[in-house]
Parts: C-alpha cells; sequence; structure tokens
C-alpha cells in the first residue's frame, strides 16, 4: 500500500521527465564499481537523453552490465552517484531507489520471467503492484503491452518454459515497458538468438524507441545492433570510457580502443554492409 | 528392560509422554523441516538469484522482502505448531503401542497415567517453541537464498550453509530453551 501511495505521489512529477539537468533523462557521476581489490571500472560519467539509444560496449568481463545495473539503480556503486528523475542516488538500497526503480523499465539477459506465472500474469504483475486499475483493465494494459512487444496474444497464457529464447525476451520487454517507464534498460538484447530473431529484435527497440519516445540504454556485443539502432556508443575499456560517439565517428577515430573494437574481423563485417 | 526391572513399567507414560510433548516433538519436527522446507526456501530464492529474478522484482519497485520472504515467514509461523502438534499425537501413540506390546502395559491404563502426568502446561511450552524454530528455519532460509550469486553451484553449497545452519540453531535455541524452562521453573 506504501509503495502505491508512493508510486502515485511520484507519478506528478512526471512532467520533470525529459527536461532535468543537462538535458539528459538520467545520469551517471563518477561512477566505479571495486569488487574486492580488483577494480573494475572508475570515475565513469555517462549521461543519457531524451529519445536516444545509448549503447555501452566493451570487451567481455569490462564492467557493461554492471554499469548499466548502477545506472537502473539496482547494484549500489563503490563510488559515485546517479541522478535520475530530480532524485540523486548514492546507496541504491535507498528507501527512495524502490519507487523511482518501478519509474524504470529492464530487460535481463535471458528475460528474469517468473517461471510460476504465465506470460500475461508476468505482464499485469508490476501493473498490479503500482495501479489502482482493475484486473480487467489490468489485462487489457497487459495485452496492449504484449502487442506492443511483437507478441501474438496466443503467446500471453503460456507459461515461459514453453516459450522460445526470442520470445522470453519479448515478454521480458513488453513487462520492462508495463509501467510506461521513461527509460528502457536492455542487457544484451539480442544474444542466444538467431540471426533473424535478433533482427527482429533490433527493429523492435528502434519502433518502441519511436513510438513511445523511450531512451534507452543497450549493453551489447553485437556489432549489427550497434549500426542498427545505436544514436551514441559508449566504449568501455581499461576500466573508463575509452571513446564515446555516434559509430561513425568512432569506427573513423583514431582512438587505439576504438580501432580494435570496430576493426576486428566482426566489426569490419558488419561495417561494411552498413557503409 | 531396564524400566521393568525396577518395576518402573508404569512410569513409562509419564516418560514418554513428558519427553515427547516438552522435547522431542518440537526439536524433531524442527529438524525434518529445516531439512526439508529451509533448503527449498534456499534453493527457490537461490535460484531466483541466479536468474536475476529478485533483480526483476526490484526494477518493478517490489521489495523481495515482501514478496519472497514474508508468505514463507507466516507460512512457516503457522505450519510448523501445527506439524508439531501432529508430532505430539503420533509419539504418544508410538508410546502407548510400545508399552502395550513391549511392557504389557495396556492401553488404558497407559492413557489414564498420561492423563495424569501431561499438564496443559507442559504442552504449550513444547509447542510454544516451535513458531521460535520456524522463525529461526525461515530467517535462514532466505537469508542463505539471498547470498547466492553467480552460478547454479552456488545455489546448491548455500542449501547446504542453510540446513547445517538452521539444525544447529534449532538446537541451541531448544537447549536455551530449557535451560530458561529450569530456572523459571515451567
Amino acid at each position: 500500500m506504501e509503495t502505491r501511495q508512493t508510486f502515485a505521489d511520484d507519478s506528478t512529477g512526471l512532467a520533470a521527465v525529459g527536461q532535468p539537468n543537462g538535458g539528459c533523462v538520467i545520469e551517471g557521476h563518477g561512477l566505479a564499481m571495486t569488487f574486492g581489490t580488483k577494480r573494475v571500472f572508475a570515475d565513469i560519467n555517462v549521461g543519457v537523453r531524451p529519445g536516444e539509444v545509448l549503447a555501452i560496449v566493451g570487451g567481455s568481463g569490462c564492467g557493461k552490465s554492471t554499469l548499466m545495473r548502477q545506472l537502473a539503480l539496482l547494484q549500489t556503486p563503490t563510488s559515485g552517484s546517479v541522478t535520475v528523475f530530480g532524485a540523486t542516488l548514492t546507496d541504491m538500497e535507498d528507501g527512495r531507489a524502490g519507487a523511482l526503480r518501478s519509474r524504470l523499465g529492464v530487460m535481463f539477459q535471458n528475460g528474469a520471467l517468473f517461471g510460476d506465472l504465465t506470460v500475461l500474469e508476468n505482464v499485469s504483475l508490476p501493473l498490479q503492484e503500482h495501479t489502482d486499475l482493475s484486473l480487467p483493465l489490468i489485462e487489457q494494459v497487459a495485452m496492449l503491452k504484449i502487442a506492443l512487444a511483437g507478441l501474438e496474444p496466443e503467446a500471453a497464457a503460456l507459461y515461459p518454459s514453453q516459450l522460445s529464447g526470442g520470445m522470453r525476451k519479448r515478454v521480458a520487454v513488453a513487462r520492462g515497458i508495463a509501467l510506461d517507464p521513461a527509460i528502457l534498460f536492455l542487457d544484451e538484447p539480442s544474444s542466444g538468438l538467431d540471426p533473424i530473431s535478433a533482427d527482429a529484435m533490433d527493429e523492435l527497440v528502434l519502433q518502441l524507441k519511436e513510438t513511445l519516445g523511450l531512451a534507452v540504454v543497450l549493453v551489447t556485443h553485437d556489432m549489427d545492433s550497434l549500426w542498427r539502432v545505436a544514436d551514441r556508443i559508449l566504449l568501455l575499456s581499461d576500466g573508463r570510457v575509452a571513446a564515446e560517439g555516434a559509430i561513425h565517428e568512432l569506427v573513423d577515430s583514431s582512438n587505439a580502443a576504438a580501432r580494435q573494437f570496430f576493426h576486428s574481423r566482426r566489426g569490419r563485417a558488419s561495417g561494411a554492409m552498413y557503409d | 528392560m531396564v524400566l521393568r526391572d525396577y518395576g518402573a513399567n508404569l512410569y513409562v507414560a509419564d516418560i514418554v509422554g513428558l519427553s515427547m510433548v516438552r522435547e522431542l516433538a518440537p526439536l524433531i519436527t524442527a529438524i525434518i523441516v529445516a531439512g526439508r522446507t529451509g533448503s527449498a526456501y534456499t534453493a527457490q530464492i537461490g535460484t531466483m538469484m541466479v536468474t536475476e529474478e529478485v533483480d526483476a522484482l526490484r526494477s518493478m519497485g517490489i521489495a523481495p522482502l515482501e514478496m519472497l520472504v514474508l508468505p514463507k515467514l507466516i507460512a512457516l509461523l503457522i505450519a510448523l505448531p501445527l506439524l508439531t502438534v501432529f508430532a505430539d499425537a503420533m509419539g504418544l501413540f508410538g508410546g502407548l503401542i510400545m508399552a502395550n506390546t513391549m511392557l504389557d502395559l495396556n492401553p488404558a491404563t497407559f492413557l489414564s497415567r498420561l492423563a495424569e502426568a501431561l499438564t496443559l502446561h507442559s504442552y504449550l511450552s513444547g509447542i510454544g517453541k516451535a513458531p521460535v524454530f520456524a522463525a529461526i528455519i525461515a530467517a535462514v532460509g532466505c537469508f542463505q537464498g539471498f547470498r547466492v550469486h553467480g552460478s547454479a553451484g552456488s545455489v546448491g553449497r548455500q542449501t547446504t550453509v542453510s540446513v547445517v545452519e538452521s539444525i544447529f540453531l534449532v538446537i541451541i535455541v531448544d537447549a536455551v530453551f530449557s535451560m530458561a524452562f529450569a530456572k523459571l521453573g515451567i
């Protein structure tokens, strides 16, 4: 009941979304992560502008997902802060974080769907928790989100175990956008998918960005996704931001890390296709 | 049969009754439940940690404590005392059978002795421990579940830790209860 109240209070401040400091919907200031004595990254500043797709890329283990989790208010950074919806948080266990998180959408790498719930119930869950809508209305909204995510209505009655990997990711997207977030976080949306489903996933991201005006933060390895959907790319290397900019700028830059990444054999192959 | 040698057949009802109701039934039930339910709690929450479902809950602004821990705690607070009542009944029934077949004590005598020996007081002092054990098992089970990180191997490790810890704690707390009851003369 209490969370519902906070959410209702917060949603009156929704007008503030999209126009806070520096024109960014979400900002990370001096973010750092240390596991024990191992420093993963330090002093990372990142901002996401309204309606843009920001891709976070880098080698495996460079902390891409960790950075995304910090921005999504799921993990407390070793140091630094995240500013979102006018609130600056340094500790993600902070009471305010819970209410703020419900206004961010997250798609986890393997969907993280609840196995005991059907697709419809999975997508309805955030609505049941945070709105006072009647059950039939919640189901209508959930069905709309399921359709937006590009799934057939028949899929709604299925359980996650009956879905393919691509469908599971779509359900996760549907659940992520259930509460009409201003920002959608996607953790490797095309990993583990066949080329056709991966392409379809890219199209879905573009479609959501255009129809819903979402800002999207994307963690990916997929060169094709970078060419197709990313407006701006943040390249992590050696625990810092090695390069930042549109893909053309990064491909043509003389930056060593960017050259290494985009002039890998795979990087060149997809570059040739899109150029 | 030591009791028979001392002509103490009759007291078997007192001994079985009191030890079962005050100590054995609550303790053994708690140990079995720790092995069965505590481990299931850890495994369930642990698996949800590995598949990022716990993070998904948090990302929806739902507190995992509210959604995953509270229902389990309440369920066990209700179930363990009820199971203890069942264990009491079964334990006393077993004592009756044993007294009848091995000590030639007929059931009517056994029951009448039992009625004299067992006070509501001792019965409740046994049942009263069950909610405390339930809270320990649920707390340890859920806590260890949330400590899972990384892979499926970690789920197995934390489940083992959960069972060992909760059984250990239940036994320690039971001993503390015994000392406290002795001091207070309950």
